[in-house]
């Protein structure tokens, strides 16, 4: 799953403390762990099943993708994957090693998101007009989802003008000309016109001719998907500032006449724009440095959640609540618990959880399920509604915000992690510099 | 006396699980014969294709596991079928284009590592078969997995592959005698080779299972691919 292996800053000590962790996480703590040279098959510590699962989790968290096929032959045991680990961070072949050239995780070369800014559609509708429109009964979505509002564009409002204004906000934060920024990248789930939106915004931002102009996907995950091009476009040193930026009007795509019940009614409108560089802005506390990101896609999940065009303007939507729901809390613990174990940052440690939020009473749930405090991740789905690809950076800003309330000594870490259609994920985390 | 057309046997441990089909009135049924004191069989002398007359309990075995039929005598060959044939009656036996309907019930992801798993009391039944729109087989870690994309698009991941016949090739491909490379040229071979002879063939088809209940869960496996290996695809890799 990965592109290059996890840089080990301390060496030895992270491929054991990563070891360590997937070994206890699929062992189960009161298990002593084994000496590093016993075969973990045949002691019978692990049975074929929980071996492989051993090897695929220890692959997501350092970024090492062909684990399970670097050790065949080779015993099974913690030896074996140590040796293993190492001499895949000794090989870190950027472009030319095939074997690894897979999509997967993007090591961290230094990028620091040093401006901020998020928006919402100004238009505020309480969530029983919603239920209304949407022919559900009045109270479902406060009930049900607790959606209490959601966050509309009004007249003249569009991704453009949400993102514009997002952007320069953010551009004004981090005291950077538009003239400064060498790409625009722009990500959203609702914009399908010709052109595409960062090359709209390019030229509604004023920037130079010769700064690039990229759009990715990803639905919900555009924004990890996003920073994780920025950072990679810094680290190769095509790019010295990035301005990334989502945008979303679901109003005006998921309308009761085109997408009955709950599932249009869940989307608000929204964005969020930050600035990528590589070198941490003053003053210092103020910026953060992004880390590496893992990025997968949970196939299994598939069929939860898709969405078509029909012939006709309508769309199909195939749209299992429950099922999505239960994907997107069981994967969502799975990027947080694998952004732990690369980081070697504990989720008690951390200031604020940047994630997707499909919904407050989800959550409610995953806080539980990770076992940290509902009040680490910024409610914004709970007035504003799901804001797509908009919805993991609104609360990252949210959760700078409230970081730059303290002490620059007092910043903690943030966590970043998010789910798009299909199932894709991405996680991340972010350090104060 | 039963008619059995040996449909899988795949290896469980040291032992092998042995599945048939039974046609009784228009329709193809799974059963699985076990012995009165143990689900698998430490030696059966038979092969896939074989329909063998035996004698079964009419009672079903505890969910998920329904197909389970004791034996309460030996098995006797009363001819072949062909390999073609035998993917063919499969396809009018139990199949599914989707995930959940394979054992009609959710399929959960395993919340640690690898793996997909039915929980005991919503499985209702315990094996599948399945068209597949992608399939790949993986060496990882000396196991051999499976990949594969069912018609719906929704994915599984790290099958273990339990199918005998499977086995028994990875075996020879990396028996000591085949020289030097060996997990490194059986991984070329099924990242090339192997996939155009799998997914062109015409009775392409493949059979989910699900473990025995371990742990609270049974674990779903890929307990046939068809079409079965050939020994003389050993000489291209």
């Amino acid at each position: 799953m990965a592109r290059h292996p996890i840089r080990s800053p301390g060496g030895e000590d992270s491929f054991r403390r990563i070891v360590d962790a997937c070994f206890r996480g699929e062992a189960g703590s009161s298990v002593p762990l084994p000496g590093d040279t016993a075969d973990l098959i045949e002691t019978g510590v692990l049975d074929s099943m929980a071996w492989v699962s051993f090897l695929r989790a220890v692959e997501t968290a350092s970024g090492t993708s062909d684990l399970g096929s670097d050790l065949n032959e080779q015993p099974a045991s913690i030896a074996s994957i140590l040796a293993a680990l190492r001499s895949s961070n000794k090989g870190s072949l950027p472009s030319g090693d095939k074997k690894r050239g897979v999509a997967g995780s993007v090591s961290s070369s230094a990028a620091f998101l040093s401006g901020s800014s998020s928006v919402q559609g100004s238009r505020v509708v309480p969530s029983e007009e919603v239920d209304r429109a949407f022919h559900m009964p009045v109270g479902k979505l406060r009930k049900r989802a607790g959606i209490e509002s959601l966050a509309y564009a009004a007249d003249g409002e569009s991704e453009l003008a949400l993102g514009a204004r997002a952007a320069e906000e953010a551009l004004r934060a981090a005291s950077c000309g538009a003239q400064e920024l060498d790409w625009v990248i722009a990500t959203s789930e609702t914009h399908h016109d010709y052109p595409a939106l960062a090359a709209q915004l390019h030229s509604r931002l004023l920037v130079r001719e010769d700064c690039g102009a990229l759009d990715v996907g990803g639905g919900c995950l555009g924004l990890l998907n996003a920073l994780a091009v920025a950072q990679s476009l810094i680290g190769s040193g095509a790019a010295r500032r990035v301005a990334v930026i989502t945008a979303d009007v679901h109003s005006r795509v998921l309308t009761p006449e085109r997408v009955a019940g709950e599932f249009g009614g869940l989307f608000g409108d929204g964005a969020s724009a930050f600035l990528v560089r590589r070198e941490p802005g003053s003053p210092v506390g103020a910026s953060y440095r992004l880390g590496d990101f893992l990025f997968g896609c949970a196939g299994q999940y598939a069929a939860a959640i898709q969405v078509a065009a029909r012939i006709g303007g309508g769309l199909d939507v195939q749209f299992d609540g429950e099922a999505l729901s239960r994907a997107a809390i069981t994967r969502l613990e799975k990027v947080i618990t694998a952004v732990e174990t690369r980081s070697g940052i504990s989720r008690a440690s951390v200031g604020g959880f940047a994630t997707h939020q499909p919904n407050p009473r989800l959550l409610t749930l995953l806080a539980k399920q990770c076992g940290v405090s509902p009040s680490a991740f910024p409610p914004i789905c709970r007035t504003a509604g799901n804001l797509g690809s908009s919805m993991c950076g609104a609360a990252l800003h949210a959760a700078l915000q409230n970081a730059a309330k303290m002490k620059p000594a007092e910043r903690k870490p943030i966590f970043l992690a998010s789910l798009g259609p299909g199932l894709l994920f991405g996680g991340s985390w972010l350090t104060p510099a | 006396m039963t008619k059995l057309l040996i449909t899988e046997i795949t290896r469980m441990g040291p032992a092998f699980c042995v599945i048939g089909l039974q046609h009784d009135q228009q329709k193809f049924q799974s059963i699985r014969p076990v012995s009165a004191t143990a689900n698998s069989w430490l030696h059966f002398p038979h092969q896939r294709g074989e329909i063998l007359e035996c004698s079964l309990t009419p009672f079903c075995g505890a969910p998920p596991h329904v197909e389970d039929r004791i034996s309460t005598h030996g098995f006797r060959k009363r001819s072949t079928v062909a390999e073609n044939d035998v993917a063919g009656y499969l396809r009018k036996a139990e199949c599914s284009d989707s995930l959940s309907g394979l054992f009609e019930c959710r399929i959960y992801e395993n919340k640690r590592g690898s793996g997909t798993h039915a929980l005991p009391g919503e499985a209702r039944r315990s094996i599948c078969g399945c068209r597949t729109q992608n399939l790949r087989l993986e060496l990882c870690g000396n196991e051999l997995r499976a990949t594969l994309v069912l018609s719906s698009g929704e994915l599984l991941r790290d099958l273990p592959v339990v199918d005998r016949d499977w086995l028994d090739f990875m075996d020879a491909a990396l028996a000591d005698s085949r020289g030097a490379n060996r997990a490194a040229r059986f991984e070329r071979f099924l990242n090339s080779q192997f996939h155009s002879k799998i997914m062109s063939c015409p009775h392409h088809f493949a059979r989910i299972g699900l473990t025995r209940p371990y742990r609270e869960v049974c674990w779903l496996m890929l307990d046939t691919l068809f079409p079965l290996p050939q020994t003389d695809w050993l000489e291209e890799f």
